[in-house]
C-alpha cells in the first residue's frame, strides 16, 4: 500500500505540473483582420450588442433604464436601419442587431464568467455595468481586443487606456467643471473652501487622487478636507454634513448616486444647509447624481444642487433637442402606455448607439459575418470621431490613447425644483495616467 | 468514513487513513483525472466558474475551521481575504517579490490580522463576537483605503499574473490548474487539520468550551490558533483572487461574501469538508442558473423585462438558505452520508 501511495503521489505530482506549465504559454494577441472592401454578405446576419447590465443592487433602477434604451434603440435601428433620425448614414441591410445581456448584480466573479459566456456567443462589442466589475473586467477585455462601453468613468479606465470607452467625462473632470463654474461666480473673501463629500465606494473614491486636490488648490481653492457616505445612508450622514459647517466649507465636490445624495440633501436641509439656507454652501455632484431624477424627488428641498456631466432633462422643455425629440420618438412607438421616464434611459440610447456606430464602422472593412472583435475595435470603436448623439451628450471621439468621449460637459442647477443649465464646461484631463 | 460490509481494519493506522480501500483511491484519481482533463473538453466559462469555485472553497475551507470546528462564528471572512489579497498585491507589484513568495505571505498576513480580531473571542461569543468580526470587515477595508500610496486607495492596484520559469499563467487553463492544484492541497490540510490534537481541541470548544476549559482545553491558545489557520486560508484564497483578476481592489471583498459564506456552510453542512466543496458549489451553480434565466423570464413577462431578472439571485439564495435552516439543518452533507449509507446497504437498506 505505501508503495502505491508512493507512485501514486510522484505521478500526480509530475502530471500536475506538466498541466500547470503546458497551457501557461499565452495566447498571441488578436490582430485585426486585413481590410477588404465589403462585399455583399449572402444571408442576414446577427451581431450582438449589451453585455453585463447590474440589475441587482444600488445601480438596478438606473440599469434597468439603460436596458430599456439598449432594446428600443436595436429595435429602431433594425426596422429603419437609420442610425439616428439626425444620421444620414444607413445600417447594413443584412445585419440584424440583438441585445445580448445578463444581470452580473455588481459582483466581479459573476461579471468574468459573463463575460465568458457572451464571448462564446459571439459577442463583439461588451459593456461593463460599474467600477466593481469594471476592475476584473478591464484585463480580459483587453486581453481579447474587445471595446466596451461603460455606465462608470472612474480615472482607473486610463490606466494605461485600455479598451472601455466612456460617453461620460471621467468623475474627475466632472469635478473640475463644478470648481470652474463655482470659482467664476464666486463673490465671498478670500478663498472659496471646497471639501469632497462623496460615496464611500472605489467610485465615490475616485476622486480623492492628489491631482483633484492640486487642481483645485491651483485654481485658487482653499482643500479643507473630505468626508465620505456610504453609497446608499442607512442613516442621516449628520456628523459629516455638521464637518462641513464646522469646517466652513463653502462647496463640495463628489460622486453620488441618487439614492446617496437625496438623503444627505435632506438633512442638510434639517440642519440648515444649503444655497439659499442658513449656512450657506454648495453640494456638487458627478453626473450619477442626474438631475433629472434628483429634481423632481426633492422639489425645493434640493435648490442649489449642482450636477456636471449629466444628460439634458427628458421635459417638454427641451423637445426639440434631437436627441430627446429622438427619445419621445423611441417611447411613442416601443413603450406606448409604460413610457419609461428615468434620464438613464438616454444613457442606455448612447451606449448602444456607440456599439453599433463601432460595428457599421468595422463592417465597412471586414464583412460582417467575418468580422473579429479586434476589428471592431481597431476599425470601429478606434474611428468614432465626432459621433453625433443629438446633443444628448457632446460629440464623442475615441481613439487608442483616447477612452474619455467627451471633451466638454454640461453643469445643471436644481432651480426652485427645475433642472437648470448654467454651461458648458471643459473637461480638463485631471487625473495623469501612466 | 463508514465502510462496506466486510472491510475490516487491523490497525489504528488502517482505521485513521482517510482513504482506506483500494476502491476510496481508485475513485480519487478518476476523480482528480476528470477534474485536471476539465480544460480539455471545457469552455472558457466553464473554467472560469470552477476556478472561482476553487477559490471560493479554500476560503470556505478556512471558515469551515474556525466556525464549523470551533464555534467561532465569523462574518468578516471577506475582510480576511482582503488582507491576504493586499498582501500578495503590494508584495508583487510594489516590491516586486515573486507570486510564489508572495502566496504564503498573504496567507500569514492574513493570520496575523485573523488573531488580532480573534482577541475579542476570548471574552465574548456568538451575537457578540459575529459584531466583532463585522466590525474587523469595515476596519480592514478602511485600513485599505487609508494607505493609499501603498495599496492604491480606491483606485486599487495591478497586480501582475503569477509565473513559473518566465512562463505566464496567463490563460484560463493555466491558473484553472493552479487553482486546483491550492484547493486540493487546502482540502488535504484541512481535512488533517480536524484530525490533530488542535482539530479534536476546537470541536470540544465548539460544543462546550467551559466543559473544554475544565478538561484541559487551553481556550486562549486554541481560539486564536482557529482564528490563526481560518484566516491562513482566507489570505491564501483572497491572494489567488486578486492574482486572477490580476487588479486589487476592496471592491472585490464586499461585506455580503460573508453572509454568503456562511451560507454555503450552511446549505453544505457546517464541520464537514465535503460540506463546503457542497455548499460553495451549490450556491455557485445556482448563481449561475440565475445569471442564464434571468434573462428568458425577461423574455417569457416582457412587461417586467428587467424587473423580472432584477433580485432573483438574492430571493433563490435566501430562500435555499432559509429552507435548508428548516429542513436540513446538518446540509447537503447529510443527504450524501444517507445516500451512500443507502447504498452501502443494498438491498438490505431499511
Amino acid at each position: 500500500m505505501t508503495k502505491f501511495r508512493l507512485f501514486f503521489a510522484v505521478s500526480l505530482v509530475v502530471m500536475l505540473a506538466a498541466l500547470l506549465v503546458l497551457p501557461a504559454c499565452t495566447k498571441e494577441t488578436p490582430a485585426p483582420t486585413a481590410a477588404t472592401p465589403a462585399p455583399t454578405p449572402p444571408k442576414t446576419v446577427t451581431l450582438y450588442i449589451g453585455g453585463t447590465f447590474a440589475l441587482t443592487g444600488a445601480y438596478a433602477e438606473d440599469t434597468a433604464a439603460v436596458l430599456a434604451g439598449f432594446e428600443d434603440y436595436a429595435k429602431y435601428v433594425n426596422e429603419n436601419k437609420k442610425l439616428a433620425p439626425w444620421r444620414t448614414e444607413t445600417f447594413p441591410a443584412d445585419v440584424k442587431l440583438e441585445v445580448l445581456w445578463r444581470d452580473d448584480e455588481l459582483k466581479p466573479e459573476k461579471a468574468l464568467t459573463i463575460f465568458d459566456e457572451l464571448k462564446a456567443k459571439g459577442m463583439l462589442v461588451y459593456r461593463i455595468s460599474g467600477s466593481q466589475t469594471a476592475l476584473p473586467l478591464m484585463n480580459p477585455l483587453n486581453d481579447a481586443r474587445i471595446g466596451a462601453t461603460s455606465m462608470a468613468a472612474g480615472p482607473y479606465l486610463l490606466s494605461p487606456p485600455k479598451t472601455i470607452f466612456t460617453n461620460y467625462p471621467l468623475y474627475t473632470d466632472e469635478m473640475g467643471a463644478i470648481a470652474d463654474w463655482y470659482l467664476a461666480n464666486w463673490k465671498g473673501t478670500g478663498k472659496p473652501r471646497v471639501a469632497y463629500l462623496t460615496a464611500d465606494s472605489a467610485s465615490g473614491r475616485s476622486i480623492d487622487i492628489p491631482e483633484m486636490e492640486a487642481y483645485l488648490t491651483k485654481i485658487g481653492y482653499e482643500f479643507v478636507g473630505k468626508q465620505f457616505v456610504p453609497m446608499v445612508p442607512t442613516t442621516p450622514p449628520t456628523t459629516q454634513l455638521s464637518w462641513l459647517k464646522d469646517n466652513k466649507v463653502n462647496l463640495t465636490l463628489g460622486f453620488m448616486i441618487n439614492p446617496g445624495s437625496q438623503p444627505t440633501i435632506k438633512e442638510a436641509v434639517r440642519l440648515g444647509m444649503g444655497t439659499n439656507l442658513d449656512y450657506k454652501i454648495t453640494f456638487g455632484f458627478a453626473a450619477p447624481s442626474h438631475l433629472a431624477v434628483f429634481a423632481p424627488a426633492m422639489g425645493t428641498l434640493g435648490d442649489g444642487v449642482v450636477v456636471a456631466g449629466s444628460y439634458p432633462p427628458m421635459d417638454q422643455a427641451h423637445a426639440n433637442v434631437p436627441g430627446i425629440a429622438f427619445y419621445n420618438q423611441l417611447q411613442a412607438k416601443y413603450r406606448a402606455g409604460k413610457p419609461v421616464t428615468h434620464i438613464m434611459y438616454l444613457a442606455g440610447i448612447v451606449e448602444a448607439m456607440i456599439q453599433t456606430e463601432a460595428l457599421r464602422l468595422a463592417a465597412l472593412k471586414v464583412p460582417a459575418d467575418q468580422l473579429k472583435p479586434v476589428d471592431v475595435l481597431e476599425y470601429g470603436f478606434y474611428q468614432i470621431k465626432n459621433l453625433s448623439t443629438g446633443d444628448m451628450t457632446p460629440p464623442l471621439t475615441f481613439g487608442p490613447s483616447d477612452v474619455e468621449g467627451a471633451d466638454v460637459m454640461r453643469v445643471d442647477q436644481d432651480q426652485n425644483g427645475q433642472v437648470v443649465l448654467l454651461g458648458n464646461y471643459p473637461c480638463h484631463g485631471i487625473y495623469k495616467h501612466e | 468514513m463508514s465502510l462496506p460490509s466486510g472491510v475490516f481494519q487491523e490497525s489504528y493506522g488502517q482505521d485513521m487513513a482517510i482513504f482506506r480501500t483500494k476502491a476510496h483511491w481508485v475513485l480519487l484519481l478518476a476523480f482528480l483525472v476528470l477534474l485536471f482533463a476539465m480544460p480539455l473538453y471545457s469552455s472558457d466559462r466553464i473554467l472560469t466558474i470552477l476556478t472561482i469555485m476553487g477559490i471560493t472553497i479554500i476560503s470556505v475551507l478556512g471558515l469551515n475551521i474556525l466556525t464549523g470546528y470551533c464555534g467561532q462564528i465569523s462574518i468578516g471572512h471577506a475582510g480576511f481575504m482582503a488582507a491576504g489579497a493586499y498582501v500578495s498585491a503590494i508584495l508583487t507589484a510594489k516590491l516586486g517579490w515573486s507570486f510564489w513568495a508572495a502566496l504564503p505571505c498573504a496567507g500569514l498576513g492574513a493570520g496575523l490580522v485573523g488573531i488580532i480580531f480573534g482577541l475579542p473571542s476570548l471574552k465574548i461569543k456568538g451575537f457578540y463576537l459575529i459584531m466583532a468580526t463585522v466590525a474587523a470587515h469595515f476596519i480592514i477595508i478602511w485600513v485599505i483605503l487609508q494607505f493609499q500610496n501603498i495599496t492604491g486607495g480606491a483606485d486599487g492596484l495591478s497586480v501582475p499574473r503569477p509565473e513559473i520559469g518566465g512562463l505566464v499563467l496567463k490563460s484560463k487553463a493555466s491558473y484553472f490548474y493552479l487553482v486546483m492544484i491550492i484547493t486540493c492541497i487546502a482540502v488535504y490540510l484541512a481535512k488533517n487539520i480536524v484530525r490533530t490534537r488542535a482539530g479534536r481541541a476546537f470541536v470540544a470548544i465548539r460544543d462546550n468550551d467551559l466543559a473544554a476549559e475544565v478538561m484541559g482545553v487551553n481556550l486562549w491558545t486554541y481560539k486564536l490558533t482557529a482564528f490563526f489557520i481560518g484566516c491562513v486560508f482566507a489570505g491564501v484564497s483572497g491572494a489567488l483572487l486578486v492574482h486572477y483578476y490580476a487588479y486589487a481592489s476592496t471592491d472585490h471583498f464586499p461585506f455580503m461574501n460573508s453572509v454568503w459564506y456562511l451560507g454555503m456552510l450552511i446549505v453544505g453542512g457546517m464541520g464537514s469538508m465535503t460540506g463546503v466543496i457542497f455548499g460553495v458549489v451549490s450556491l455557485k451553480l445556482l448563481d449561475e442558473a440565475v445569471t442564464v434565466f434571468g434573462p428568458m423570464l425577461a423574455a417569457i413577462f416582457p412587461a417586467i423585462a428587467a424587473q423580472a431578472a432584477a433580485s432573483l439571485g438574492l430571493i433563490l439564495r435566501g430562500l435555499v438558505i432559509i429552507l435548508f435552516l428548516i429542513f436540513e439543518p446538518r446540509g447537503l452533507v447529510h443527504r450524501w452520508e444517507l445516500v451512500k449509507s443507502y447504498y452501502r446497504r443494498w438491498p438490505f437498506s431499511y
